[in-house]
């Protein structure tokens, strides 16, 4: 198939498949245009949680809540308006969004396991809170909806297409996500939340939008299905049996893609409603529970990836079958391209861009870091050594925000910095690299670099991550660090040296005053590292400041000036590398007494 | 006053008995991090087999007990090896959908088995008490209490004194590190699980004592389970203990001075609360987090 093909496929399917769905109704036929409307919602549904568990890694539990939210919303509103319950369906939308976004505020400080307890919370609360406040409500007795205003003839028809043109929407809201900034930022806080934090992705931020995308149609799905029921009562809106099907249409069809929310569902809903039919009397309930759990028991063993990325896998094997993959092909020690141009800042008068005074950190009884003070001029390359388990990782950890400090201050371009997050120090200028590389496993080398976020503009969010300026800068930055073949490569099929180059690339792309490099030499090999060296100089010439920790002596003594020693958390020496070589005290506590420079393996390029 | 006293009796004696329910949840999560949502549905069925237990042969459902964790014990050895196990290898992230499924559909089993209609063990002392001047104590709730107690007191001790415990407490603080030491982590994973379904076999016993279940109940209670645990700070089992006195006060204080309408919603609010105010938990000590990798 050639490309071309592939695109008309692309965009020709999802138009014919629409066309179709909306040819249905005109049959007339009342059996499938129900069904069809149970599995809408239930697709909005899916894709709504697929945003959230799928993208972001967040699994809800409880997502069927925002069904009943939008539907109560919407009925308690147009019983007390007296109006269509379509007309103020976008109310259920938007109450939806907002318990989305005080849900994201409870949970802003936590990890993993708080979210899909939360949720579960939720669901449970949300049903009691309905029984209960019978005022408004109804309580167990229910709500009536109005009667629907258009005649007989023309059967369910305003509901069928309005939850199509839902679902549209739902994928379209999904489609798009997945394209921006903010859709790859959410995977990347599925892949390494931490890491994410630190190249600019505001991640509190990230999942408060991601979570009320992901409610927001489903409110507007509740509303019109609550209308389409014409009685709502807290058992059926808030239905922890709904959520199961939603979670099962999700990870049936494919966790984390555009379409496979929206296939699970048309798989499930009519599976189900075979099953509904053959299984009468009083056990049904209970024969829906053994098998609705019983077949996401076996998604989940069987087939946990899904189908959409399981044939997608397949098919990618079928079409690389014999090629050559781009990996361990030499990297060429040609010139290197121009330097980028970074955007100019604000600078202070202050020399030292970085200043760290009387720094300390403990760990329990154990004390990393002792008192520790020094400073990077700005322009400089400084170099931090000193042996293992002196706390240089450390004193980047504490530089970046990985850690509080215990004691002490930092001072990063004239104003204090050491009660600030990590991501509020990489807006203000450092970034950081790692000893071992943390790129993200589920994007591509371009979509990891085109991720990270110099500053925080909302606006920002929505542009493309793939055309576009962001990728065109991520293209350039990679081209720089000599990677311009691997754009489209998966981060982890990257040799390990190539890693730390995206991970540099990524740095750069949040144009950043500092640059704090982690062992950038640590099992590479020689030509590889002739490259570092030559791209950490041309940046420098062009004013990038860096700080590097590093065992290799010879690039560390050959590049920086001055080069601070630490051992045993504090810093002993001080200065400029032939007098740091020389210094006896550096000598007993790390370099070995019988050190002697290198000259002809000392960078080499000098 | 008396009604102040009388109600934090109630409270404290319920709390014993949730520590015990929940300790096997937090046990779990504390050694594997897996978030066992099947916990309220094993207890349900602990539950029905204390009952069922109790109506063939009239024997004590609180001694009863005994039987049903040696038979959740089984259970939870079975689901380990066939589920939990299994999802780990594959996708971690996938184990707590894993034990919804097992939860959801384990409510259908139970269903099937043993009806819909209400349930309840009514042993002699049920609905008795014990008098202190103007004070009473139930016998039901002061059994129960110290029967979970001697439970949890007996975990401790087997997590602190036995070779198994060591392993165990090893595996929890790095699985990596206990396996190059020589311990079977597959083995001590398998015994650890089915010991937090154990606990659940005396924990059913105790609620098919004192209250009325059915196959759906399961949603109340690994919603207290949960508020138990997130209230203590995940993981920890003195954590678990505080937290189930919190929320047991927590409920007898809503019923007795608001609304018992209004009583299953507190474990809801209290999750939501904490969460918000101290996401580590009552107790909860913030370590040196896993995320900060060198």
């Amino acid at each position: 198939m050639t490309a071309r093909n592939r695109r008309l496929l692309r965009r020709g399917a999802p138009a014919l498949g629409v066309l179709l769905l909306a040819l249905v109704p005109l049959t007339g036929d009342i059996y499938y245009q129900n069904m069809l409307i149970m599995t809408f919602v239930l697709a909005v549904l899916a894709s709504g949680w697929n945003t959230m568990a799928g993208y972001t890694g967040y699994v809800s539990l409880g997502h069927s809540a925002f069904i009943g939210i939008g539907a109560y919303t919407a009925g308690v509103a147009s019983a007390h308006w007296g109006v269509s319950p379509f007309l103020v369906a976008p109310l259920g939308g938007v109450a939806a969004a907002l318990v989305a976004l005080l849900l994201s505020v409870v949970t802003r400080r936590t990890r993993g396991p708080a979210f899909v307890i939360v949720t579960f919370a939720l669901l449970e609360l949300l049903g009691l809170t309905v029984r209960n406040w019978t005022s408004v409500t109804g309580g167990s007795k229910g709500l009536l909806m109005p009667l629907p205003t258009w005649g007989v003839d023309i059967q369910d028809w305003p509901f069928y297409y309005t939850l199509l043109g839902l679902l549209v929407l739902a994928v379209a809201l999904a489609a798009g996500i997945a394209r921006t900034k903010l859709g790859i930022g959410l995977v990347a806080i599925r892949d390494d939340e931490d890491k994410a934090a630190g190249i600019g992705i505001s991640t509190p931020a990230y999942k408060s939008l991601a979570f009320m995308a992901s409610a927001v149609l489903v409110g507007v799905a509740g509303a019109v299905y609550g209308y389409y029921v014409s009685f709502l009562d807290p058992g059926a809106m808030f239905d922890i049996v709904l959520s199961v099907e939603a979670v099962l249409a999700a990870l049936m069809g494919g966790r984390g893609t555009v379409w496979g929310p929206v296939l699970g569902a048309f798989i499930l809903e009519p599976l189900s409603e075979v099953t509904n039919s053959h299984l009468g009397g009083s056990d049904a309930g209970a024969l829906r529970l053994v098998f609705f759990g019983g077949l996401l028991l076996a998604v989940t063993l069987l087939l946990p990836r899904g189908i959409l990325p399981q044939a997608a896998e397949w098919l990618r094997r079928r079409r690389t079958r014999g090629a050559t993959s781009p990996v361990g092909r030499r990297l060429a020690d040609a010139e290197l391209p121009a330097t980028p141009v970074m955007r100019p800042r604000a600078q202070t008068e202050d020399t030292a861009l970085l200043r760290l005074t009387g720094v300390s950190r403990r760990f329990g009884g154990l004390v990393a870091v002792d008192d520790c003070g020094f400073e990077v001029t700005r322009g400089s390359i400084t170099a931090l050594i000193g042996p293992n388990g002196s706390g240089k990782t450390t004193v980047f950890n504490l530089v970046d925000g990985t850690y509080p400090v215990t004691a002490g201050r930092i001072d990063f371009d004239g104003r204090r910095i050491d009660q600030l997050g990590p991501t509020r120090r990489t807006f203000a200028g450092i970034g950081r690299t790692y000893q071992l590389p943390r790129l993200f496993p589920s994007l591509t080398v371009l979509q990891n670099v085109a991720a990270a976020c110099g500053e925080f503009r909302p606006g920002n969010l929505l542009r493309s991550a793939v055309s576009g300026a962001e990728a065109a800068r991520a293209t350039e930055l990679l081209e720089f660090v000599g990677l311009g073949d691997y754009l489209t490569a998966r981060a982890t099929d990257l040799s390990y040296g190539q890693r730390k180059l995206v991970e540099l690339a990524q740095v750069l792309m949040l144009e950043p005053q500092l640059i704090l490099l982690d062992e950038p030499c640590a099992g590479i090999n020689p030509t590889l590292i002739r490259r570092m060296a030559a791209l950490i100089q041309a940046l420098n010439r062009a004013g990038q400041t860096f700080l590097i920790v590093e065992h290799d002596m010879n690039f560390v003594l050959s590049l920086s000036d001055p080069v601070v020693v630490l051992s045993r958390g504090t810093v002993i020496a001080h200065g400029a590398p032939d007098d740091i070589s020389a210094d006896e005290q550096v000598r007993e506590a790390y370099l070995g007494a019988d050190f002697a420079l290198d000259a002809a393996t000392a960078g080499g390029t000098a | 006053m008396t009604l102040l006293l009388q109600t934090l009796i109630f409270g404290c004696l319920i709390g014993g008995v949730y520590a015990l329910m929940s300790s096997g949840f937090t046990l779990i999560f504390g050694v594997m991090d897996v978030i066992n949502l099947a916990q309220g549905c094993l207890l349900i069925t602990g539950a029905y087999l204390s009952w069922w237990m109790w109506q063939r042969t009239g024997l004590d459902p609180l001694l009863l007990g005994v039987l049903s964790s040696a038979a959740l014990y089984g259970i939870g050895w079975l689901l380990y090896k066939g589920v939990v196990a299994r999802v780990q290898r594959v996708d971690p992230g996938l184990t707590l959908v894993a034990t919804f499924a097992v939860a959801v559909a384990g409510e259908g089993v139970i269903a099937l088995v043993f009806g819909t209609s209400d349930r309840s063990a009514t042993p002699s002392y049920f609905n008795t008490s014990f008098h202190l001047g103007s004070l009473s104590v139930p016998k039901a709730q002061l059994y129960a209490c110290i029967g979970a107690l001697v439970v949890l007191g007996g975990l401790y001790a087997l997590l602190r004194g036995t070779f198994l415990g060591r392993a165990i407490r090893a595996c929890a603080s790095s699985r990596g590190g206990a396996e190059l030491v020589g311990i079977d982590v597959e083995r001590a994973m398998a015994q650890m699980f089915a010991l937090g379904a154990a606990t659940t076999g005396f924990g059913g016993a105790a609620l098919s004592v004192l209250y009325q279940f059915l196959p759906d109940s399961q949603d109340i209670w690994i919603g207290r389970v949960l508020c138990v645990v997130v209230l203590g700070g995940l993981g920890s089992l003195p954590g678990a203990l505080a937290g189930a006195v919190v929320l047991g006060l927590g409920e007898a204080l809503t019923s007795t001075y608001w609304d018992v309408r209004w009583t299953t919603a507190v474990p809801y609010m209290l999750i939501l609360a904490i969460l918000l105010l101290r996401p580590q938990g009552l107790f909860g000590i913030t370590l040196r987090r896993e995320g900060a990798r060198a």
